[in-house]
């Protein structure tokens, strides 16, 4: 059998006699004011292959765990037994004295008569009853305890950026600074995000593109950084250190041999309507989003290309291919950033008029109105109108309420703010003030939250050049009409809270809905890597505060929107914390785990395969040739279920082996044993 | 089956004196329903001290046999407690104790265990006042029944020698 043994379990026990040391601590009056400290190390002093058994006053303190060192080198203990507060403050402290002792950190059992006993039992002897029973019980349980090895993963040099929007890019951008082989995963076939959606940003009023374009010449120049668009992630195995992702990257179509491509986009006859702006426009199957986009070079969109080849024959066939196919390819990183944005909430049919009234429109349909490179070239001019007074509808698809929005078709309502949408609403406003100072503009809004560095300037400056503001109710959401006296095509009709509920009309030519944000569908992914996701279906993270950019999962990391509503400063940064987290963890070089991971023996599995269907991480497979389950380690997080289901007891869980949890529970009701106690040896 | 089998065999067991105590065995997973246990502990909640509790990595852990054994061993009552459906840290390790505890109830009906002696209930790392209230309600309930006494019973009837660990050892 000493050739099975798994390489982290790497002696066989210990074949001289079991030596337990027992500290049962004071806690400084916490513990031994209601436990009676002293009677429990009697009792369990008088158990047999108990060397020691006594009490200090803290025995988390320097001197405490001195003690616990001595007493090993002294007295040869090679079992240790703590019984102080919870497992979870000090259990790794006292592990730590052990190692330091010499002695392997796993035998070691820590009994919690703090939080479970002496805090919570009034009755002075029950509690000292029931900490000499789980003192008991630890003594039984930790005979059969093993050295065991922490697993040790080593982390390939290299990160998985899945994502290139502005998050994606400063997360990829950081990590090849610090010397990482990065691959950049873009699902679209053009870098940029929505981020090149936008035209000029708060609260500098830089123009996006040129930012943009900067920063992706950073990137896509770097000789660290492989980047694909196109690219859509299939499938992912692997755990911290090692995941291995399966990539399906489209066909281009096009290459840079494509030089008349002007004349190749013209002489397409298939056109669908423009995601990059809205829908507001219509592109061709082969196009590009905008001039400035990357790569500099047309893509074409499979879904609306027929291959009737006109293209590929204006051009005389060069630069052009219509027959390529998607291909696979996997990628090995030691890490992986998730940086996979937002979608701008669409609004439902006839939520504000919107899908009834071709003057509703969302506030990202206005900025690209709003852009010289847009649509109508920077003109303010809806379907062919000019526009002369507007009004602003905020919180659409934000900061819902049940039982006054319609729920979305998840069945919930977006009752989180949207963040973003005040300053940019506020931000486009000035902008129409400034190009356009005749248009009327009303600001129709639930609270005005620019919460920002500069983003108050913005509300400042809009109250002072004119913006009439009205303030609703919530509970009486605006309502969008044809406006009866035909002056206007619309009008909005609400109740004002800034004038003690004057029930409001006003005619405008548009309506722009400062919707919110969602996250972009990626369920997929959430399945794959296994990501908890909050109430508002964004990722969510381990901790708010504390660890603000990581997953549960080890080694996966959050950047961006993808995590919450965030402006791009925000983007930036959570995808600059996320790339210095995981540089961080790759120049560590490797992990350590726990090992109390499962393990099959050969010889009692029944090849039933019960285990396979109840491991929640597929860790488990089958052994075609021994017809056996096999464990793969690395996907193992040792929560037992495969123990507890074997019916052949054949799987067992490293620290919670049956012998070990069976031991606990029969030393626990010791006292109600009829027989004598069993005394000594090992079962395993 | 229309009642408990071991009705008949109440006769053999200890009374119950003003004293007794019922012996509760309580098997909780680390991350939400221990770390519950914990928090009652930090919030000085008091409960009963008849609770005596087994840490396990997950509530997918808790092999029916455990409880059984505890049984068969001389507690009184059992406590299985598991993270919330839905949060548990290994994804899906408690959608196995949620189908296996209802099926281990029944087998205990059968065995002529009294269904209240048994309890599973989903506790979070945030719900300590719901655990101390859970081990006062499964105690008094316990108290109700008095005694199970099966070792007694096992040595007495002369049936289930049970006392061997050797069975479960690897």
């Amino acid at each position: 059998m000493t050739a099975d043994r798994p390489p982290h379990r790497p002696q066989s026990p210990p074949a001289e006699a079991i030596r337990i040391g027992v500290f049962i601590c004071h806690c400084g009056g916490n513990i031994s004011d209601v436990v009676d400290v002293r009677r429990v190390a009697e009792e369990v002093g008088r158990l047999p292959d108990v060397v020691l058994s006594t009490t200090h006053m803290f025995m988390c303190s320097d001197p405490g765990q001195m003690l616990i060192e001595e007493k090993i080198r002294e007295l040869g203990l090679n079992r240790v037994i703590v019984a102080a507060c919870s497992p979870t403050l000090h259990q790794l402290t006292f592990r730590r004295a052990l190692s330091r002792a010499g002695l392997n950190q796993y035998l070691f059992e820590h009994v919690n008569i703090r939080e479970q006993v002496s805090w919570v039992v009034e009755d002075k002897a029950a509690a000292t009853l029931k900490a000499t029973r789980l003192v008991r019980a630890a003594v039984g349980r930790i005979r059969h305890l093993q050295p065991l090895a922490k697993r040790r993963i080593m982390i390939h040099p290299s990160a998985l950026v899945i994502g290139g929007g502005v998050a994606g890019l400063v997360a990829t951008r950081d990590l090849a600074k610090r010397g990482m082989r990065v691959t950049l995963v873009e699902n679209t076939p053009f870098l940029g995000g929505r981020m090149a959606q936008l035209y000029t940003l708060f609260p500098s009023n830089e123009d996006a593109k040129e930012l943009l374009g900067k920063l992706i010449a950073e990137v896509v120049h770097h000789p660290l950084v492989t980047v694909h668009t196109g690219a859509q992630v299939i499938s992912s195995s692997g755990i911290v250190g090692d995941f291995r992702t399966r990539l399906r990257i489209s066909p281009r179509g096009v290459d840079k041999h494509l030089t008349q491509v002007g004349i190749a986009m013209a002489a397409c006859p298939e056109e669908t309507i423009s995601e990059y702006n809205f829908g507001l426009t219509r592109r061709k199957a082969i196009y590009m989003p905008y001039p400035g986009c990357w790569p500099q070079m047309p893509a074409i969109d499979w879904r609306s290309c027929t291959k009737c080849g006109k293209c590929l024959s204006v051009v005389g066939g060069k630069g052009i291919d219509l027959s390529q196919e998607p291909q696979e390819i996997e990628i090995h990183s030691g890490v992986i950033v998730l940086a996979t944005g937002y979608d701008p909430y669409e609004p439902m049919f006839g939520e504000y008029g919107s899908g009834i009234f071709p003057e509703v429109i969302t506030l990202q349909q206005l900025i690209r109105i709003l852009d010289p490179e847009g649509p109508t070239a920077g003109q303010l001019v809806l379907n062919g109108r000019p526009v002369k007074s507007m009004a602003f509808i905020h919180c659409a698809g934000a900061r819902q309420y049940e039982g006054i929005n319609m729920p979305q078709p998840s069945g919930k309502v977006n009752d989180y703010c949207a963040r973003t949408c005040c300053t940019a609403t506020l931000h486009q406003a000035n902008e129409i003030i400034d190009r356009f100072p005749d248009v009327v503009i009303y600001d129709i809004y639930q609270d005005i939250r620019t919460y920002g560095r500069g983003h108050e300037n913005y509300y400042e400056r809009a109250s002072e050049r004119g913006v009439r503001f009205i303030r609703y109710d919530p509970r009486r959401l605006p309502k969008v009409r044809h406006d009866p006296r035909g002056e206007r095509p619309v009008v909005v009709m609400v109740q004002d809270l800034l004038t003690n509920r004057l029930d409001v009309e006003v005619p405008v030519d548009v309506v722009v809905l400062a919707t919110g944000v969602i996250p972009h569908d990626i369920s997929e992914l959430v399945d794959m890597y296994k990501c908890a996701v909050g109430y508002d279906s964004f990722l969510l993270e381990v901790h708010p505060k504390l660890r603000p950019v990581e997953l549960a999962v080890s080694g996966v990391f959050l950047a961006g929107s993808c995590q919450g509503p965030m402006d791009i400063t925000e983007c930036s940064a959570a995808a600059a914390a996320a790339a210095s987290k995981a540089a961080a963890l790759i120049a560590q070089g490797q992990v350590e785990m726990d090992p109390f991971i499962a393990r099959v023996n050969e010889d009692r599995c029944s090849g039933c395969q019960t285990c396979l269907t109840v491991c929640p991480y597929e860790a488990i497979t089958r052994d075609p040739r021994k017809g056996v389950a096999v464990i793969n380690e690395a996907l193992c997080t040792g929560c037992g279920t495969c123990a507890a289901t074997c019916p052949s007891n054949a799987i067992q869980q490293f620290g919670f082996t049956d012998t070990q949890v069976m031991a606990e529970v029969e030393m626990l009701l010791a006292d109600m044993m009829p027989a004598p106690l069993p005394t000594g040896g090992s079962h395993e | 089956m229309s009642e408990p089998a071991n009705t008949a065999s109440t006769d053999t067991r200890p009374a119950a004196g003003p004293d007794w105590q019922p012996r509760i065995i309580g098997f909780l997973c680390y991350w939400c329903s221990y770390t519950g246990a914990d928090m009652a502990g930090t919030a000085r909640m008091k409960y009963p001290p008849n609770v005596d509790i087994i840490r396990v990595m997950c509530s997918g852990r808790i092999d029916p046999e455990l409880v059984t054994t505890a049984f068969a061993r001389g507690a009184d009552g059992v406590l299985v407690c598991g993270c919330h459906i839905g949060d548990c840290h290994y994804i899906t390790g408690n959608h196995k104790t949620m189908a296996r505890m209802p099926l281990l109830k029944r087998i205990l009906l059968d065995l002529g265990i009294e269904p209240e002696r048994f309890r599973h209930e989903w506790v979070s790392a945030a719900e300590g006042e719901k655990f101390s209230k859970l081990v006062a309600e499964i105690t008094e309930q316990v108290r109700r029944l008095g005694p199970l006494d099966w070792p007694g019973l096992m040595r007495t009837r002369g049936v289930g020698h049970g006392m061997d660990l050797k069975a479960w050892g690897e």
